[in-house]
């Protein structure tokens, strides 16, 4: 006996109908968009007899109208301001027409709800359209998703009760990109995901612009007690083999450099090796050490004259300082949350089993650093784990990476940010990831920056609230499954609402993401200002030296007083 | 000298004038398209002279807002038949409907029906008398079809408006889409098919049952049909968008001559110019009227015989027996052309219906036309997919029958009929039959 009898009847097949799609006339009222409706049909099998189906659908449109309201009648109730009910104008002869995009159908006749196969015959005209029982869609996702490991996200935007659930394994093997504006549920969804990698102990690490996943830390105990969650700030150890990333970084951190000078700086490269260790210390002894050969007219170096070393020095002292400013900004933030415990990143070409172990998330907290030097060292971070993925030894877990921001790491041909070490990095590990086990999350507010390469290797997508049409594009050209219909459907999102799609669910559907409230940062401010402003009150410092300012006025306006 | 150079002035803006103009342009003589401003001038001057003398012009009042909270009490139903559009050789034309729409804004409960009034299924014409009526000539074959679909979508107008009396329907205004008393010399046709007993039993109860074949005919059953909406309780208005012909200048230039006022001479030599130059009513009126005006109804006589068609034929005095019909018309807007009011009975409330006509004309502003018609026009009309189906299943139906009979003589007269034309038929494709 068909489940199908049992369901409610919301409408009836209009007029062609393909494999891919169809429109029903509905009933008021009775489904929304992103519902999911069945329809009872008939398909020719493989051994030539007709079997009955039910055919799945998602409903991507509704069309609301009044055939019989003509609009210029609208002209004239405008302009007299007169009310519609007031006058013979028809009020009651809505239509309702809704696209479905068939997702695939089930055989009838069977206890449980199989897997979904792809429909290979259209779907009947005037058929009925029924509305399935929450538990059997339910049923249907989970059946269909067929994961061993299943990750739960949230619910079914159209109905509350209809609980959706992500394959695990794709998720980490597979990559995914979050896109949505600012506000809309990015972080709570990753919030999400991390989550439950941390209850399956599968490791991550995660580049924490903002301070967003904080709260994993604070109440580790209290949620996570079997787990580790660590936090660290950067320390930039390098390498030998990491010359290029250095070069660049002084390239683009200091100051212009002319081409004899930047042969000065190739070369001073060469010269001074360093073995390991802080990325300032190694410029600091650059620093130095083109000093020396500036001051004493070195003529080991072709062409180069001592001018020219002195601007490599000056800039060397520039990218010092400004790694120097980051670095104490980066602590001075850190100190605000004095009762949390910040690490010193270890050295991820020789302890990379202290950033990815079983069961830890690591974040690495980049509050304060620039674009530049914060993609330096993601790339070196990046590339020693991968590394250590790659070789025969394993010496790490497969880990999953959570890139914020990803516009900044990743930027878009269009940006002329193609120089930024961590482009290739991030390229590669996408690339071959899913060989090794280093799955990536990339998430950012404008897709449209990043680089497209990157974007379309992602095979899922959750996408959230987006208004900018140059990012709605951005997400339909990456995303194979992502329809122009959800497209649309994006601006009006709300907070916490997305439309999920790829290999993690294996088409789109609109979501409520669960929203894990007690994993806020109680150290991030509610963004409330004008509170803040109300309760302000000047730092003792500032009080004195507006009292100062004071007395030097008052110095100034008596020195200034003509005599008489 | 004023007027003329004003009513000049409302030629050149006119657009139906202009669409005439382009007519004339293209069929009549050098002669006439060289003088139709001038004439067409010169005739709306004197229209308009006699129609201030008469004192038919009235002055509408319509403001929005407070013309709707006053009639928001009333109750109105508006009327159209819809036929389809594809063609098969039968006596019963296929997919034809009269709807109505009926709206009381201020009801408690529903304010608003639409209901598919005259639904008949069956044989509308009768079998017995001439049911498939091969002609050697398409033309005529189409031209008689249209007739009976044309006469079909009539009866079922009138039976529409019937039914509603005969239900003790309690409306202040029914509407009809398109002229309350159609002219019957189209159906004066010999060899024009009458209506099936059943039919005209279910469409006019108040037909004896024992009438002869006759009676059954579309003249007699409408004329039966109109005496009985004469009787209405409730004010019946046929309005009808554009004016092909110049009833009502025509009969006012008539009681004029039959008053003196206008010589014999005169009367016919203007009537021949208003032909000669295709001067209708919608043209001379556009010009005369003003948005919110309107023209007192005119008796005008709408069955004419004398026609080679009806000339000495028995429908002839039965024509002149159809009531005759009050004409009047409303500017409803500066773009259209006035809309054609037609009633059986004098208006009670001349004013007053008149208002509600411009009232709900205003809600359809670029149209000017009520807008309870144009909501019922889309209700009643039959979408092509409709007519399609509605003719797939007929040429099923039918083929099945005749293969169901065994007779071929039946089923080559099945696959003729869905031949539809008889050169179609005849190169129909002849299994075992070498040319």
């Amino acid at each position: 006996m068909s489940k199908f009898n049992n369901w409610k009847a919301i409408g009836t097949v209009l007029g062609e109908t393909d494999i891919n799609e169809y429109h029903f006339s509905l009933k008021n009222y009775k489904a929304k968009k992103g519902d999911i409706v069945t329809t009872a049909s008939r398909l020719p099998s493989t051994d030539g007899t007709v079997i009955p189906v039910t055919v799945w659908g998602k409903i991507s449109s509704i069309e609301r109208f009044n055939a019989f309201f003509p609009a210029e009648a609208a002209q004239e109730l405008t302009n007299e301001d007169i009310d519609i009910r007031d006058t013979i104008l028809p009020t009651t002869k809505d239509e309702l027409r809704c696209k479905v995009i068939i997702l695939g159908y089930t055989e009838d006749g069977k206890e449980k709800i199989s897997k979904l196969l792809p429909l290979n015959y259209p779907v009947m005209p005037a058929a009925i359209v029924k509305y399935p029982s929450s538990k059997d869609v339910e049923e249907l996702f989970i059946s269909d998703l067929d994961s061993s490991h299943p990750i739960s996200i949230g619910n079914l935007l159209a109905r509350k009760d209809v609980e959706i659930k992500i394959d695990g394994d794709n998720l980490i093997s597979r990559h995914i990109s979050v896109w949505g504006m600012s506000g809309s549920g990015k972080t709570v969804f990753v919030r999400r995901i991390l989550t439950e990698l941390l209850n399956l102990k599968y490791p991550s690490f995660v580049l924490d612009i903002h301070g967003d996943y904080l709260g994993f830390v604070q109440k580790q105990k209290k949620y996570f007690p079997d787990n580790k969650v660590k936090l660290f700030y950067p320390n930039l150890s390098v390498r030998a083999e990491d010359k290029e990333i250095v070069y660049t970084l002084i390239d683009k951190l200091g100051n212009t450099l002319t081409d004899p000078q930047r042969d000065f700086l190739n070369s001073l490269l060469e010269k001074i090796k360093y073995e390991g260790g802080s990325l300032l210390q190694y410029i600091k002894l650059l620093n130095v050490k083109a000093r020396e050969f500036a001051s004493s007219g070195s003529t080991s170096f072709k062409n180069v004259k001592p001018a020219s070393m002195f601007v490599v020095a000056r800039s060397l002292r520039i990218v010092s300082k400004k790694l120097e400013n980051m670095e104490q900004t980066n602590a001075r933030h850190r100190r605000k949350m004095s009762h949390l415990k910040f690490e010193e990143l270890p050295d991820s070409a020789t302890e990379p089993e202290k950033i990815i172990s079983k069961g830890q998330m690591s974040i690495l907290y980049l509050r304060g650093y620039e674009n530049l030097p914060a993609s330096a060292i993601v790339s070196i971070v990046l590339e020693n784990l991968f590394r250590h993925r790659q070789e025969a030894s394993e010496e790490i877990a497969p880990f999953f990476t959570v890139i914020e921001e990803a516009h900044n790491f990743i930027p878009s041909r269009s940006e002329n940010k193609d120089d930024i070490p961590s482009v290739d990095t991030i390229r590669k590990v996408i690339s071959e990831g899913r060989k090794f086990g280093t799955g990536v999350m990339i998430i950012s507010q404008r897709p449209s920056r990043v680089d497209e390469t990157i974007a379309s290797q992602c095979n899922s997508q959750v996408v959230f609230r987006i208004v900018n049409q140059r990012d709605q594009r951005a997400t339909t050209r990456d995303s194979e499954t992502l329809s122009n219909d959800d497209a649309k459907q994006l601006p009006n999102l709300a907070n916490g609402q997305g439309i999920i799609s790829g290999q993690i669910v294996n088409y789109s559907l609109p979501v409520q993401i669960k929203f894990d409230e007690k994993l806020i940062n109680d150290d991030i401010g509610n963004e409330n200002f004008i509170d803040t402003v109300e309760n302000w009150d000047d730092k003792e410092s500032v009080k004195l030296r507006k009292k100062f300012a004071k007395d030097f006025a008052d110095i100034n306006e008596i020195d200034s007083r003509r005599a008489n | 000298m004023t007027l003329k150079v004003d009513i000049k002035d409302k030629i050149k803006q006119n657009s139906s004038m202009f669409v005439n103009f382009i007519k004339n342009a293209i069929t009549a003589s050098p002669k006439v398209q060289n003088n139709f401003l001038e004439v067409t001038t010169k005739v709306a001057e004197t229209a308009l002279k006699i129609i201030k003398d008469a004192d038919l012009i009235v002055d509408l009042n319509y403001k929005g807002k407070e013309f709707w909270s006053i009639n928001r009490c009333k109750t109105s139903c508006f009327i159209d038949g819809g036929v389809d559009r594809t063609s098969i050789i039968s006596s019963a034309p296929l997919s034809i409907r009269a709807g109505s729409y009926i709206v009381k804004p201020d009801a408690t409960s529903k304010r608003e029906f639409f209901e598919e009034s005259m639904v008949f299924l069956g044989d509308l014409y009768d079998p017995k008398n001439e049911l498939y009526d091969f002609v050697d000539d398409d033309f005529e074959e189409d031209q008689m079809l249209n007739k009976k679909k044309d006469g079909a979508r009539i009866i079922f107008e009138a039976a529409t408006i019937v039914k509603h009396i005969l239900l003790n329907k309690k409306f202040d205004y029914c509407f009809l889409h398109g002229p309350l008393e159609a002219t019957v010399m189209p159906f004066t046709v010999a060899g024009f098919p009458t209506f099936t007993k059943f039919a005209v039993e279910n469409m006019f109860p108040f037909i004896s049952k024992n009438s002869s074949v006759e009676a059954r005919h579309f003249i007699n059953a409408y004329l039966e049909a109109l005496n009985y909406i004469k009787k209405s309780k409730f004010p019946i208005y046929g309005i009808v968008e554009t004016s092909n012909s110049a009833p009502y200048i025509k009969n006012l230039l008539f009681n004029y001559k039959i008053k003196g006022t206008i010589s014999d001479k005169d009367y016919n030599s203007v009537i021949k110019t208003i032909k000669k130059y295709k001067i209708t009513d919608s043209h001379i009126l556009e010009i005369i009227l003003s948005s919110g005006q309107a023209l007192k109804p005119l008796e005008v006589k709408k069955q004419l015989a004398g026609f080679t068609v009806t000339s000495g034929s028995a429908w002839e005095e039965k024509m002149d027996s159809f009531p005759k019909v009050f004409i009047g018309y409303i500017k409803t807007s500066d773009n259209q052309a006035p809309v054609r009011i037609e009633s059986l009975n004098y208006p009670k409330h001349l004013i007053k219906d008149y208002e509600y006509i411009l009232g709900t004309s205003r809600l359809l502003p670029n149209y000017g036309f009520p807008v309870g018609l144009n909501v019922v026009d889309k209700f009643a009309k039959i979408p092509n997919w409709m007519s399609k189906t509605s003719r797939k299943y007929y040429a099923t139906h039918l083929l099945r029958q005749a293969i169901k009979n065994k007779d071929q003589n039946t089923v080559s007269l099945a696959v003729k009929i869905l031949s539809k034309k008889s050169r179609s038929w005849k190169n129909r494709p002849i299994g075992g039959i070498s040319k």
